[in-house]
């Protein structure tokens, strides 16, 4: 998998005609020496991530997880904990089209109905159908078995804009404050 | 789009309510308080979508006092269906709202105060508005025994639900209303919260029903104008604001633009019936023709407010089974709704043959399955 990146690295910086990162095509360190990183090997490196599927998160509590281009939609810990016991979970159809921070749904808990807003713009491919019968999940399981939605992602670039998890834990602790 | 709650709108606000001009320059301070001069539920409705949409709350909170002529609102994730008898709410000229806001149904007529609290996400707190509520009811009636319950109602004697409470949440800014029951119509309002219609199955959130008083039948000096007062004091004590109620039209568009047409969405069939979560309906209608009881079975998936699978099985000694399958069939991607099925029906029996029996009997049919929608 390292090698991989590695490669695909070296191609990105190829092909912006500047000279190549590395001089050889097999190097024997995943990643280019910092200095020599140029811009568009760090947006490789971020597709990178995607490939991986790390959570990000949204000011809205919402998260995301991705593979290549599609994205799992859920929201956060913080999220379910201010809600309360959710009662009615109302979620898009599939094959809703949204911009990013389009509402796409509401969480009805025992504290008010509350929207929801798509971290990404992309077209919805699935919902959990399980909220529909037990709207609680989302308080018990919120990053495993109650994700909302999936969806395509028609701007992969837009996850730029979003909070890793350490970041998220940061924005929380502010907002707290 | 926020837009800051300038002095320009209070000045225009002030217009409406008699106070000195002098008086103007302090009421924007800490919050306001409006009160709609329309009883219209939905035109009330959307002046409070229009502020959660539209006015910045931060440092200035709104406490929105509204009555509305005899009506049922219903939760937004709720099954009218379920909630409430829809047959007599046509019979009788009762409207049906669907609200923006989370919880149960209730029934709102003049005898009831509808108190909406807006203010910033940061600054939603429900127990401190109710606290709010209470205090100004023993500050017109000490001895009154007013207890805030874990479920946001307000319980009187311990025994007797005075007010039910509901929310919403937006990005920046939340809202909390309420109801208070003074003097509303008992009979009127059981009669309407009854549901009458068998084998709904659904996800749609429930109501809890519950023993409800009215004040002014505790207290005779408890009138809804007593009541509103009290709450503004306390309100205005509590924001250290003027103590004054500004009214306003609801369905000016000087003061609110755009505000019409959210009152519109808000009357739509769309909204009001077709926003019911999924559902289905499985029952049986039992019919008396000449001497003979029959059951007709029903089985209806309904989505969107629109029929989405129809099986209406009816014995085939009395219905001819063609006949019947034909019903179902037409029956599917129309509305759930007793003006659109006599239409469809009526279309239907022309394409049956010439025979009074049998449109006796399909007449009756539709008649039993108006009934239930």
């Amino acid at each position: 998998m390292a090698l991989r990146m590695a490669r695909s690295m070296l191609a990105a910086a190829r092909s912006l005609h500047a000279t190549p990162v590395l001089a050889v095509p097999n190097p024997p360190w995943p990643w280019p020496r910092p200095r020599l990183v140029r811009a568009g090997v760090i947006r490789a490196l971020r597709m990178g991530r995607t490939l991986l599927s790390e959570r990000t998160f949204t000011h809205k509590h919402e998260w995301i997880t991705t593979k290549t281009d599609t994205g799992t939609v859920g929201i956060s810990n913080f999220a379910q904990e201010s809600l309360g016991d959710v009662v009615y979970c109302s979620l898009p159809e599939v094959g809703t089209k949204l911009k990013k921070q389009d509402e796409f749904g509401a969480l009805e808990s025992v504290k008010a109905a509350s929207k929801l807003y798509s971290p990404l713009s992309g077209e919805v491919t699935e919902i959990n159908e399980a909220l529909a019968e037990i709207p609680g999940l989302v308080n018990k399981s919120c990053y495993e078995d109650s994700w909302l939605t999936k969806m395509t992602l028609s701007d992969p670039s837009e996850l730029d804009d979003l909070m890793s998890e350490e970041a998220y834990e940061k924005y929380v602790k502010s907002t707290e404050e | 789009m926020l837009i800051p709650f300038s002095v320009k709108n209070c000045f225009q606000l002030l217009c409406n309510h008699k106070v000195p001009a002098a008086g103007f320059k302090n009421t924007t301070k800490g919050g306001l308080m409006l009160q709609s001069i329309s009883n219209d539920v939905y035109q009330n409705l959307a002046v409070e979508d229009w502020i959660h949409d539209h006015v910045n709350l931060e440092g200035k909170p709104i406490l929105f006092f509204w009555k509305n002529s005899p009506c049922v609102v219903i939760g937004r994730h709720q099954n009218p269906w379920q909630e409430c008898n829809l047959n007599l709410l046509r019979e009788e000229g009762i409207k049906l709202a669907r609200r923006r806001s989370g919880g149960g149904t209730v029934y709102h007529d003049m005898g009831n105060i509808n108190l909406t609290f807006f203010t910033t996400k940061k600054k939603y707190d429900r127990m401190e508005n109710l606290k709010l509520i209470v205090r100004a009811l023993n500050a017109v009636q000490p001895q009154l025994d007013v207890q805030v319950t874990k479920r946001f109602d307000l319980l009187l004697d311990g025994q007797f639900k005075i007010s039910g409470t509901a929310s919403k949440i937006g990005r920046t800014t939340a809202y909390h209303h309420c109801t208070l029951l003074c003097s509303t119509d008992g009979t009127s309002l059981s009669s309407s919260l009854k549901s009458p219609y068998q084998g709904i199955k659904s996800n749609a959130t429930t109501s809890i029903p519950s023993l409800v008083k009215n004040l002014l039948e505790k207290d005779p000096t408890l009138t809804c104008e007593v009541l509103m007062n009290a709450i503004a004091t306390e309100y205005a004590a509590y924001h250290q604001i003027e103590n004054h109620i500004n009214l306003i039209n609801p369905t000016d568009e000087t003061l609110f633009p755009g505000i019409n047409s959210k009152a519109k969405e808000l009357q739509t069939w769309e909204w009001i019936y077709g926003k019911t979560p999924k559902f289905s309906i499985n029952t049986t209608l039992n019919v008396l023709h000449e001497q003979s009881h029959l059951e007709i079975k029903v089985f209806i998936d309904i989505k969107n407010g629109r029929i989405e699978i129809c099986n209406i099985e009816a014995p085939d000694h009395w219905l001819p089974l063609e006949i019947c399958d034909k019903l179902n069939s037409s029956f599917i991607g129309s509305k759930f709704c007793p003006t659109e099925t006599i239409m469809l029906t009526n279309i239907l029996l022309r394409t049956c043959p010439e025979n009074q029996e049998l449109h006796s009997k399909w007449n009756i049919l539709c008649e039993k399955i108006k009934g239930i929608m």
